[in-house]
């Protein structure tokens, strides 16, 4: 606890973990040059629609890994089980929203990768501070992206995508014992 | 339709993706916009100092909810600025059922909609990156409640 404290109360080391993860997840060079400060906006267009989507995706992907692996592994307390459960559900449709919202754009999605390199998940605490740290990447990955869409109807998802990430973050925030308010 | 449900379905169809603007509320502009927001903002407001008032346990949280909308007003005041839009004017809501929870965590979700809803029709990068991060906080806010009732409804 006191551990993911410090990182939270140490915003550079928390940024370095959060955009290591990012690199981890596949989110390509200009999202994460964007996302790390390196350049101040990305061109306006369908390009960086793309680029965002696909950004958003490696991210999604990275997090139904992670949840299928800890519920596979029966790794959540079983009060905190239907959390996972549900948390699981809402990264799934996302995944499948941006998917489809990339095809119709001509876009050719990414895949789930193979394997995440996940820190060795022995025990729910394990599981929940990974779950702690994808989540929040997701919500400070969809907070600074968003600003940087074009087009409406994909702004509008990625509005509501948003809403659903600082739940878990928060659920999960408060599950830990960390401040919620 | 909830949300989740809308984001499912339009997974699921693909041709649906048109329709999502059609369901959310339809926000022209930010003149638009910001009027709803002060109208939401005002009335969960009230709820909150209704519900501080009759329960003691509820006012940290109150207050700290109260401050976030104070903080959020004063930077809307500065987008309208920016966007050069008229000031918002100070609003007195008139909401009933005052003491429940759950009118609460609707209005509260109203409040995060109408972020969520707006910021196609903000047009201004500024102004939607703004906009966001008081919707990531409102939603921090909206996920409280829901936890407050989960521990109320489960007798905790």
């Amino acid at each position: 606890m006191a551990e993911t404290e410090g990182r939270v109360s140490a915003p550079l080391a928390r940024r370095e973990a959060m955009w290591r993860l990012a690199r981890a997840a596949g989110v390509a060079a200009p999202v994460l040059g964007f996302l790390e400060g390196r350049v101040s906006a990305l061109p306006r267009g369908e390009e960086t629609d793309l680029a965002v989507l696909h950004a958003a995706l490696a991210i999604e992907h990275e997090a139904i890994a992670l949840y299928d692996l800890a519920l596979k592994r029966s790794l959540f307390p079983a009060g905190l089980r239907s959390y996972a459960v549900e948390f699981r559900g809402d990264h799934l449709g996302h995944r499948d929203t941006q998917v489809a919202i990339a095809e119709e754009r001509g876009g050719r999605p990414p895949d789930q990768r193979a394997g995440y390199g996940f820190a060795p998940l022995t025990n729910g605490d394990a599981a929940l501070r990974q779950a702690l740290a994808i989540e929040l990447l997701a919500q400070d990955a969809y907070t600074a992206l968003i600003s940087q869409i074009r087009t409406k109807d994909y702004l509008l998802s990625a509005a509501f995508i948003l809403v659903d990430e600082v739940r878990h973050l928060t659920v999960w925030r408060r599950v830990l014992g960390l401040k919620i308010y | 339709m909830k949300r989740r449900a809308l984001l499912r379905a339009l997974a699921a169809a693909p041709a649906a993706l048109a329709a999502a603007g059609a369901r959310a509320a339809d926000y022209a502009s930010a003149s638009e916009v910001f009027p709803a927001i002060d109208a939401l903002e005002a009335e969960v407001g009230q709820r909150l100092r209704a519900l501080s008032e009759a329960m003691p346990a509820a006012r940290p949280l109150a207050r700290s909810l109260l401050r976030d909308h104070e903080r959020q007003r004063a930077d809307r005041e500065k987008l309208r600025a920016r966007l050069g839009l008229p000031a918002g004017a100070s609003l007195r809501a008139q909401a009933s059922d005052l003491l429940s929870l759950r009118a609460l965590r609707a209005s509260q979700e109203a409040l995060v909609h109408a972020h969520a809803e707006g910021l196609p029709a903000i047009g201004n990068p500024i102004a939607i990156d703004r906009l966001a991060r008081h919707m990531v906080e409102l939603s921090r806010h909206l996920a409280v409640i829901d936890l407050w009732l989960e521990s109320e409804e489960s007798g905790g």
